[in-house]
């Protein structure tokens, strides 16, 4: 499928530079970027409201997220009627057993630690072949 | 003359048999004298005789050894019987004196026993007659002794009572209530601050005395218990002295009835319990003060503990973010720079990435270590012998080909955090396991003995020990006294701290003992009862 997103939230600068870098090694998919989890949900919603979201591939959450929480946008996703399938997974480097517990809760396709390898990225977007 | 003397120590009543009596007789004829005396001390071994003839010597004798009886003819010369016995009821009005006489006449007699002579005997002398009157005065002298000795007896237990009352501050009181009449003891008067006797004693003055505000307390007490016949259960009341000053009192008291169940008489006891009370006071406040210091103390132990807790929350979580962060710049070099044709680049992002490995396990080892510190116990029954056994078993099998013996005692039983003595137990027996590795025949032991009153348990092993100048570098953490690639090093030097760490949670105390290549020996000690939980609250 052509014109896919892969929608990355992440607010330090660096982190989002090495995850796509990795996302680069793996596919083609456009890279969208998202500073904070208040970016990200409006992002989503608004693609959400102009049926964009049919477009994501994967969406790359960070947990600590200034505004709103990895978590709290996890949670939007999943309550929202359009959202609620989104393929997501988390990136982070926390290993608070609590948050991973309650992602995988809400529905995750993997939780990884920074940084991400290439390997771990490709096994979440499956075999599904680039381009 | 007289009949054949009867045996009359048989009939001296028995206290009489324990003391010598004695006895003046005054005789002016020599002969008469002479053979009473003799048949005197024939019949009463215990009587001292103390002859005289006439009534001045009489009475001379008589303040010289006061006898306890007097026995006397009356007429004699110089001073007759009459006018010596006067004499000697002078000197004792309570002088038992047997006249001796020939005169039957009524007015003598009359005069006699105006005296006080209450026994007399007719002359001529007829022993039978003699004996049965000494007999009866000294069954009277019996009798007085004995009455004395109790008189005697009772005043000193009486005494005793007071002193023992006076000792012990205990005042005691009896209300009957048949006459309506009340007695106190001469302690209660003082605890009242009296004078004993100063004023009438009742029980309205005994209410009186009481401090208002206890006065009804006491009055329902007492109330109560003459109502159900039972003692009055201990209760306390302030009394007023009349200074001003106040006594705290216990007091008791119990119900006597009469046959028909009909209270007859309360008698009870006030305790001057003041000194008790302050005392008890003071060390409720003492406590009281260090209960707040402990609290305190905790807030401030809390306090730099949570600041702690934020400092390896910091260490583990923010520093997390960048060391990744560098982790992954380093793979990127190092899959970025492959090409590069200067090959010192590329060692050197390999280097780097090392370093980062590093970072991150001293990050974890240190997460480790504070985890321990800081979670939750949970206390139980805890056989270190079988977890013992479980690990050595664990480590035969990682590696089969060690020749290792361990020498475990039997059923070593604590109470403990069975995950955490597991952990620390790990870490000893893996030290052991490791620091012996060398050796052809390896030994590791665990057990446990007595010493002042603490059990102490240790994990022994006959392998490359240390030098005790190292001691106290054991159980600090990142630090090793041995060099890396010595023995297999796992990374980070956190084993001891984290033993060290556990034991301490434990309430224990840890040290250890060792000489290069004779082995090593660690000992610990557990408090009996460990506390559970957690020091710090969640933050």
């Amino acid at each position: 499928m052509k014109d896919r997103f892969i929608v990355l939230v992440e607010d330090n600068a660096d982190d989002a530079y090495l995850a796509t870098r990795v996302i680069g090694k793996v596919c083609s998919d456009k890279v969208i970027v998202a500073r904070d989890g208040e970016e990200a949900s409006d992002l989503l919603l608004k693609m959400a409201r102009d049926g964009a979201h049919a477009k994501i591939r994967l969406v790359l959450l960070d947990l600590k997220l200034p505004k709103m929480s990895g978590i709290e946008v996890l949670q939007q996703i999943r309550d929202d009627k359009a959202l609620c399938n989104l393929p997501v997974a988390i990136l982070t480097s926390s290993d608070n057993d609590l948050d991973q517990e309650r992602c995988r809760e809400l529905g995750i396709l993997d939780y990884m630690y920074k940084p991400m390898t290439a390997d771990r990225l490709q096994r979440v977007l499956g075999p599904g072949k680039d381009v | 003359m007289a009949a054949g003397p009867p045996k009359g120590s048989d009939r001296i009543p028995t206290p009489a048999r324990y003391r010598e009596v004695s006895l003046l007789y005054v005789e002016d004829e020599a002969e008469a004298r002479g053979m009473v005396s003799k048949m005197l001390s024939l019949n009463y071994p215990n009587l001292k005789v103390y002859p005289a003839d006439n009534g001045v010597s009489g009475v001379a004798l008589y303040r010289q050894h006061l006898p306890d009886i007097v026995m006397t003819d009356i007429n004699m010369p110089i001073m007759d019987g009459i006018q010596m016995a006067r004499a000697i009821k002078e000197i004792n009005p309570e002088a038992l004196i047997i006249a001796v006489t020939a005169h039957s006449d009524t007015a003598y007699l009359l005069n006699a026993i105006q005296i006080g002579i209450h026994h007399y005997v007719l002359k001529p002398v007829n022993y039978e007659e003699l004996f049965a009157a000494l007999d009866r005065i000294m069954e009277q002298l019996a009798l007085r002794q004995l009455v004395d000795e109790q008189n005697r007896l009772i005043s000193e237990s009486e005494r005793q009572l007071a002193v023992a009352q006076r000792i012990a501050h205990l005042g005691s009181w009896q209300w009957d209530l048949v006459a309506q009449r009340m007695c106190w003891s001469d302690e209660l008067y003082r605890i009242c601050g009296l004078e004993p006797g100063a004023v009438p004693a009742s029980y309205a003055a005994l209410l009186d005395r009481v401090h208002p505000k206890d006065r009804e307390a006491l009055r329902k007490g007492v109330d109560h218990a003459l109502e159900c016949r039972g003692p009055l259960e201990p209760q306390y009341c302030r009394l007023v002295r009349p200074d001003g000053s106040t006594r705290v009192l216990r007091v008791e008291a119990t119900v006597v009835c009469s046959e028909v169940n009909e209270p007859l008489t309360v008698i009870g006891s006030m305790l001057d319990v003041t000194d008790l009370k302050r005392a008890e006071e003071e060390i409720r406040l003492l406590s009281e003060a260090l209960e707040r210091r402990v609290l305190q103390r905790t807030s401030l132990l809390q306090a730099s503990l949570r600041e702690l807790e934020h400092f390896s929350y910091v260490v583990s979580h923010d520093l997390r973010a960048p060391v990744a962060r560098l982790e992954g710049f380093c793979r990127a070099l190092i899959e970025d720079c492959s090409d590069c044709s200067n090959a010192a680049c590329r060692g050197y992002a390999e280097r780097a990435e090392r370093v980062v490995r590093q970072i991150k396990s001293i990050i974890g080892a240190f997460n480790d270590l504070s985890h321990y510190a800081r979670c939750s116990m949970v206390i139980g029954e805890v056989d270190l012998s079988a977890i013992v056994r479980r690990i050595g078993a664990d480590f035969l099998l990682t590696e089969p080909g060690r020749q290792v013996d361990f020498v475990i005692a039997e059923r070593i039983v604590v109470q403990g955090d069975a995950r955490l003595l597991k952990i620390a137990l790990e870490h000893l027996i893996g030290n052991a396991w490791k620091f012996s590795s060398k050796k052809e025949r390896a030994r590791i032991e665990f057990g446990s003995f007595e010493k002042e009153g603490n059990r102490v348990y240790f994990v022994k092993d006959n392998g490359a020990g240390f030098d005790m100048k190292y001691v106290g570098k054991l159980f600090k953490p990142f630090q090793t006294i041995h060099s890396p690639g010595e023995f297999t090093w796992n990374g980070t030097a956190i084993g001891l701290a984290t033993v060290q760490s556990i034991v301490l949670r434990h309430g224990g105390r840890i040290w250890a003992e060792g000489e290069v290549d004779r082995g090593a020996t660690f000992y610990f000690t557990l408090e009996r009862e460990p506390e559970p939980g957690s020091y710090l609250r969640a933050l």
